[in-house]
């Protein structure tokens, strides 16, 4: 260890910072006695459920301006996670944003699956829960086709829906979607990318007995395994972070609206996490159209309807280059990307892309009626 | 006014890193040896069983604890080398000690461990006592996760002290330089930086994948076992067992898939689904014509 002089700081700028820390704290510990669970409330948006299979819930998002966008659309979240993340609240939504600009939108909700969902595939959830969802919303609308919008694993959902019932769509938007699972290496940045180095790391055995010992990919390993991405932050992050947002009443329910969504993540159904895991994460098999669903093979090329490509720029869960593997791929020279600025949360809730994400699937639909 | 020494609450952090360091692993030694010594005890007389691997859980330890006294030895070093004369705020000095204790990393990007052991550690293992032969699967299962997680505290602790060692040589060389640090924020945002980026290089490394594979299998082995011990006494009592609610979800989980499909081979002509179907005891509520 080298021995050096002190790094000294400036005494009055320490003082200030003292005085400030104290002031905050004392504010924090106000705003903490006034604030209710309502005021953290998040996914506020009024909807109504339309349909309903099993644990699956089908809702529709009641209108907040006229219609624009003729052909209605579905929005996919994946099971890692909640659906909760596209509106987190008022001024930080996808679903009002869109729904401001006349999209008729409609949301899956994979509900809580338990060990004794230990069974369901991604089959299931493809072949038949999203079908049935499509099926539904044609049904009340007296159409063919209805458009997707799938958002991670949910957009691997629908570009698997697509490939395979390929009659049904009108238009695919696909948001920070993984589709060559090993595209991380194509671009290696520090931080980014860990969960296919991670999932690369184990062998196909450590993976089954995973699941054989807990029926399911539990939602706080998977919270776990994201909290070590980014591990100064989560260190940080109910001392420092909280601190620096504590005195501001604003910034301190939105930076407990996105604990609150951080929180809430269900379990995995058992089967499905092997083949999320085993079939993509390790063997890659999407982008070179090779995985099986319903003893079909999902064949890019058989995707016909135009595709939106949205990832965002500094995603470290799912890397652009992951995403952008879908480029020339399909069977549609109708393919757009649109990079967005910020991280794979904060391209939906961050107040740089919050003007346009929404706009910017709006615009595209809107073109494609 | 006097300048404000970054480093005056780390001399106080170091001996209590010490203490705390120690002090678990001196705990956690004699909770082995205990444990060792009762199971024996417990197995006289009964079938022979397999010992626990005490002795890599022990070197497991010792790598540990060399390596924990070590990264104590530099950050009291990290303290003498930063002298100053005016005392910390104690405010400041609380946030900093927990910000600047390495045993934040194990709860922090260890989080993965106390998920696995949380997730494993399903019954208590005093409930368990009276079927040695299990149990001491069970009990060596137990062991396994420990030694796993010493070995994986060891790596990151091994990164602590690196991020530690870059710290201190970032801030020597300003010091050289007569460079301030404007405040005790920037002084945080470059500790963070330097850690951070420490932190992600050890992930990405070899040694850390490897025990934290090591670390899923051990939590896996162990909760397996616990549920073979668990489903002797299911057995025993006449209670499921959990592999035959498993055999019970998959048949339920085949027969919906059924029904699924029957639904979906209804000709185009026959009534639509009902809107917002609810289910009653568990069982779907039919489509009403």
């Amino acid at each position: 260890m080298t021995h050096a002089p002190a790094a000294a700081i400036n005494p009055a700028e320490a003082m200030r910072e003292i005085a400030d820390l104290g002031k905050r704290i004392a504010e924090g510990a106000k705003l903490f006695g006034e604030i209710r669970d309502e005021d953290v409330a998040i996914a506020t948006t009024p909807k109504d459920e339309v349909w309903r299979e099993d644990k699956v819930t089908l809702y529709r998002y009641r209108p907040l301006a006229e219609a624009k966008v003729k052909t209605p659309v579905l929005i996919v979240y994946g099971l890692i996670g909640r659906y909760t993340m596209a509106d987190l609240q008022e001024d930080r939504s996808l679903v009002r944003n869109l729904l401001r600009l006349g999209v008729d939108l409609y949301v899956v909700d994979w509900g809580n699956p338990s060990r004794a969902d230990r069974w369901l595939t991604i089959d299931d959830y493809v072949d038949d829960y999203l079908a049935g969802a499509v099926a539904e919303i044609s049904r009340r609308h007296g159409i063919d086709r209805v458009n997707l919008l799938g958002i991670c694993e949910g957009g691997v959902f629908t570009t698997c829906y697509a490939a395979l019932h390929a009659g049904t769509v009108k238009n695919m938007v696909l948001t920070i979607t993984p589709i060559d699972f090993h595209g991380d290496k194509e671009q290696e940045r520090l931080g980014h990318g860990f969960i296919n180095l991670w999932t690369r790391s184990l062998t196909p055995e450590d993976i089954d007995r995973l699941i054989e010992a807990h029926g399911t990919l539990p939602g706080e390993f998977m919270g776990s395994v994201f909290s070590m991405m980014t591990p100064m932050r989560t260190m940080m992050k109910y001392n420092l972070d909280m601190l620096e947002v504590m005195d501001d009443k604003k910034k301190f329910l939105n930076f407990l609206r996105m604990e609150k969504w951080i929180a809430d993540r269900p379990h995995h159904p058992g089967e499905a996490a092997k083949q999320w895991l085993k079939d993509l994460y390790q063997d890659n098999k999407l982008v070179r159209s090779e995985f099986v669903l319903g003893g079909r093979k999902v064949e890019l090329k058989s995707i016909t309807a135009p595709v939106l490509n949205v990832f965002a720029k500094d995603d470290h869960i799912i890397p652009p280059a992951t995403s952008q593997a879908l480029r020339g791929k399909i069977g549609t020279g109708d393919y757009t990307e649109l990079a967005l600025p910020g991280g794979h949360v904060g391209v939906f809730v961050g107040g740089k892309s919050q003007g346009l994400l929404g706009s910017g699937i709006a615009q595209w639909l809107a073109e494609r009626p | 006014m006097a300048e404000i020494d970054p480093f005056e609450s780390m001399r106080s952090l170091a001996s209590l890193w010490g203490q705390g360091g120690n002090a678990l692993l001196a705990s956690q030694q004699g909770m082995f040896r205990d444990m060792a010594e009762k199971m024996r005890a417990a197995s006289e007389g009964g079938a022979p069983v397999a010992a626990a691997d005490t002795a890599g859980f022990e070197a497991a330890r010792r790598a540990f604890g060399e390596l924990w006294s070590s990264a104590t030895e530099v950050s009291a070093n990290l303290s003498k080398a930063m002298q100053g004369s005016a005392p910390s705020d104690p405010l400041v000095a609380e946030m900093l000690a927990k910000i600047f204790d390495p045993k934040a990393w194990f709860s922090g990007t260890n989080d993965l461990d106390e998920a696995l052991q949380k997730m494993a550690e399903g019954p208590r293992l005093s409930d368990l006592w009276n079927v040695e032969r299990k149990f001491l699967a069970v009990f060596n299962a137990w062991v396994a996760l420990r030694r796993r997680t010493l070995e994986n505290n060891t790596v990151t602790l091994d990164a602590w002290t690196r991020a530690a060692g870059a710290f201190a040589k970032e801030l020597n060389g300003r010091a050289e330089k007569a460079e301030k640090l404007d405040s005790w924020r920037e002084m945080l945002a470059l500790w963070v930086e330097t850690a951070n980026t420490t932190l992600l290089e050890t992930q990405r490394s070899e040694a850390f994948l490897k025990m934290q594979r090591e670390t899923l299998k051990a939590s896996t082995d162990l909760r397996l076992a616990q549920r073979e011990l668990a489903e002797y006494y299911s057995e025993m009592f006449g209670y499921p067992t959990r592999a035959e609610l498993d055999d019970v979800h998959k048949t339920v989980t085949e027969l919906r898939r059924e029904l699924r499909a029957l639904k979906r081979e209804r000709p185009a002509s026959a009534p639509a689904r009902p809107v917002a179907r609810k289910r009653r005891s568990g069982k779907r509520q039919e489509a009403t014509p």
